[in-house]
């Protein structure tokens, strides 16, 4: 049979399970608001039975484990959905503002250009007359200054992209060493049989982090963790992590490097990848297609200034300097090339009331002067091609935004610590406690009742 | 399945969403458009890109068609005064034809008919605002210099040049007719016929037939003069033309770019029920839990 001291270790077991059960219950308490935090459980197992033939008594219950609970398929959803976020909204915010550039205001292109060809119809009424010839070199003047300053914002835009390339690499850096030391701590505490949840729960908070920034395969090992880039760069080998290396280009950008390798065009989301699409993809788009119209006009404008006489009956001369013959840098380096507006080749006889050459001149508004386009529908499909890019990114951005709210209301929903809960387990545990207490005591009133048996004298 | 415990980031999302759409709506009501930025709608934007440009030409246009109606009106009632100058040589010269003037009463029209010849040779050297506007495109120079060994008295030093002017998509107008075709053409040389009206009365020879060519000459520049009123007529309904594209053109825009501001605030409205709604939710139920039950 058994003995009141089995029962008295029994009722202690209850007292040790429910305290560590309180224990769980109270750091789930404590850590409600932090972030990456999974809920833990008690993992309450019934001791080992002693057999006394033909009995069989319970030992009472043991703490087996307090497991964070967490879904790993989950977590690796949320870190993919998490790369497309970092992604998109980079490339939105780059873009938008791109985009700056191109709404219509009283000096964007489109309304330098306008007013371009405005001024030369108004000297085509009067063609003699100075002021108006002025007109005209005042407004190829705002033309120019339109596209160089359009062009410097680009490029300046590219530089500032460039410098938080090297800021996210950086971070990129700091992570991938933070993660391979908690590898190192989980496979410890694991080698010992231990839980290692805690430790779990920061590296899956940094591997949240890593993925906001950059492009990030997880592949999970025995006790250990290897990231790589999608495409195969190692970051993280267990508790060894890779470095990535910047280094300048000859435009003057950053280039990354993984053990020597140049893996930038292979990076392709997070937000270093969102920074690189703008910085070498999107932006130069557009800064090729500005060039084009720069000098698509401006070569256009020279050639038929170059059909007509001046004012003093000399053939004309270019109107605007000529632009690089590969094209690049049209927008950067357009320029007016003559201050003295009778150089304007208005006529078309040589004589100075003739504005036939002023009409050629205004004629290219309407002509397919840039890659079959007239200046102004090239100018307008710019505006349309850069509108798109920031709807498609920002349209990206929200889905991708929304997925992602999804997954962590699942993930909550699997590990989010609700205080209802543990208010509940609080109770059950503390009431448990309380009656192995009352069971302690009972004993305790047992033994005593034992121990003050009158001695049995013979 | 457990409950979202955490439903905040949630709220806090819409809550965000919802003030986002306030803003929106705020500033479409501020500007009056629905395209602010060109990817609020990029092919809107496309559009009012080159809505704006031929907004911007048809202004232009215009403006040029005001620059140039000054001088084409001028050009008009110029001619019109040269009609003028040429009746009343012909009255001269019919007067001159009559055999009962003496060569002192003939003397005097000739003093008369010559202060005619030069103020035609004025009108004929007509100036606007600095350009000499029957010169043909040499518009800097007097077309007509007087020349005693000419036989009608004047060179023509203009040029035979015309100037054509875009004033509409599709739509040029010449702006002037050259003083060689005007006033002294191969056939028709109203310098010559005065000269010769001249000649005639100091000779009492050939009045009549130099009267004769004054009138031809007057009925010649009569018709070469609808060119200008034609001009001006064309002008006129090209100005009414362009202010009735330029109403279409801002219609258009209206209809691409406009917001419909009753639906907008309708909106805004809809937006600021929602948000004062989800923030009171939030403030009332978001801090109960079983743990506030527990004595």
């Amino acid at each position: 049979m058994s003995s009141l001291n089995a029962s008295l270790a029994t009722a202690l077991s209850g007292l040790e399970a429910e305290q560590g059960s309180i224990a769980a219950t109270t750091n789930n308490v404590a850590n409600v608001n932090t972030p990456g935090y999974s809920r833990e459980e008690p993992v309450l197992v019934t001791s080992d039975p002693v057999v006394l033939t033909p009995l069989t008594f319970g030992t009472g219950v043991t703490l087996q484990s307090v497991e964070s609970i967490r879904d790993p398929l989950l977590e690796s959803q949320i870190q993919q959905q998490t790369q497309a976020q970092g992604q998109f909204s980079t490339l939105t915010s780059a873009l938008q503002q791109t985009q700056v550039n191109f709404t219509a205001s009283t000096s964007d292109i489109g309304t330098a250009i306008s007013n371009f060809f405005d001024s030369i119809n108004q000297l085509s009424t009067n063609p003699s007359d100075l002021s108006l010839r002025q007109g005209v070199l005042t407004a190829a003047g705002n033309l120019a200054t339109s596209f160089n300053s359009t062009a410097n914002n680009l490029t300046q835009q590219r530089s500032s992209l460039d410098l938080s390339v090297v800021q996210a690499v950086n971070q990129v850096n700091q992570l991938t060493q933070q993660i391979a030391q908690l590898n190192g701590q989980i496979s410890n505490l694991q080698n010992l049989g231990e839980s290692a949840g805690t430790f779990v729960d920061q590296r899956t908070q940094a591997i949240d982090q890593l993925s906001a920034l950059v492009d990030v395969s997880v592949i999970p090992s025995d006790k250990s963790l290897t990231l790589t880039t999608t495409n195969g760069s190692p970051l993280v080998v267990g508790q060894q992590s890779f470095q990535l290396q910047t280094q300048s280009n000859l435009s003057g950008l950053h280039d990354i490097y993984s053990q020597g390798a140049d893996i930038t065009s292979q990076i392709t989301s997070g937000q270093l990848g969102g920074t690189l699409q703008a910085r070498d993809q999107q932006i130069p788009a557009v800064q090729t297609q500005l060039d084009s119209l720069a000098s698509g006009l401006a070569t256009a404008v020279n050639t038929v200034q170059a059909g007509g006489f001046d004012l003093n009956g000399v053939a004309g001369t270019n109107l605007f300097n000529p632009s690089p013959v590969s094209g690049v840098g049209a927008a950067a380096s357009l320029s007016v090339a003559i201050t003295d507006p009778s150089l304007i080749a208005a006529s078309s006889d040589g004589s100075v009331g003739s504005n036939g050459n002023a009409e050629q001149l205004y004629a290219l508004n309407s002509q397919p002067v840039v890659s079959g386009h007239t200046p102004t529908n090239y100018y307008s499909s710019i505006v349309f091609n850069v509108g798109n890019d920031v709807a498609n990114a920002s349209a990206e951005q929200s889905a991708s935004a929304l997925v992602l709210q999804q997954l962590n209301d699942q993930r909550s929903s699997v590990s989010g610590v609700s205080l209802d809960e543990e208010a509940a387990d609080l109770v059950r545990y503390q009431d448990a406690y309380a009656a192995s207490a009352q069971v302690v005591i009972a004993i305790n009133d047992m033994m005593n009742a034992t121990i003050a048996m009158p001695t049995l004298t013979g | 399945m457990r409950v979202n415990p955490n439903p905040l980031p949630d709220i806090l999302a819409a809550v965000a969403q919802t003030r986002q759409q306030i803003n929106t709506d705020n500033q479409q009501i501020a500007t009056g458009l629905s395209v602010n930025v060109p990817s609020d709608n990029p092919a809107a934007a496309a559009v009012l890109v080159q809505n704006a440009d031929q907004t911007s030409q048809a202004d232009q246009f215009q403006r040029s068609i005001g620059s140039i109606q000054g001088e084409v009106q001028n050009a008009d009632s110029t001619l019109s005064s040269v009609i003028t100058s040429l009746q009343q040589a012909i009255s001269l010269g019919v007067e001159g034809a009559n055999g009962t003037l003496n060569a002192a009463d003939r003397a005097a029209l000739v003093t008369e008919v010559e202060g005619i010849q030069s103020q035609l040779l004025s009108l004929a050297n007509l100036s606007y605002q600095g350009n000499y506007v029957f010169a043909g495109t040499a518009t800097q120079t007097a077309p007509y210099v007087l020349n005693p060994s000419s036989p009608s008295g004047v060179t023509y030093v203009g040029n035979t040049g015309v100037n054509s002017i875009t004033l509409g998509n599709h739509f040029t107008l010449k702006t002037n007719l050259p003083g060689s075709q005007l006033f002294s053409s191969a056939s028709t040389d109203l310098f010559k016929s005065i000269q010769d009206l001249i000649t005639g009365l100091q000779t009492n020879t050939g009045i009549s037939t130099a009267v004769t060519e004054i009138g031809s000459a007057s009925s010649a520049i009569d018709s070469q003069r609808a060119f200008y009123g034609n001009a001006l007529n064309q002008l006129n309904s090209q100005q009414t033309y362009l202010s009735s594209e330029t109403t279409e053109l801002a219609q258009q825009q209206n209809t691409v770019a406009g917001a419909d501001l009753t639906a907008v605030i309708s909106n805004l409205s809809t937006s600021e029920t929602s948000l004062q709604a989800t923030l009171t939710t939030i403030g009332q139920t978001a801090h109960v839990n079983l743990f506030s039950y527990l004595k």
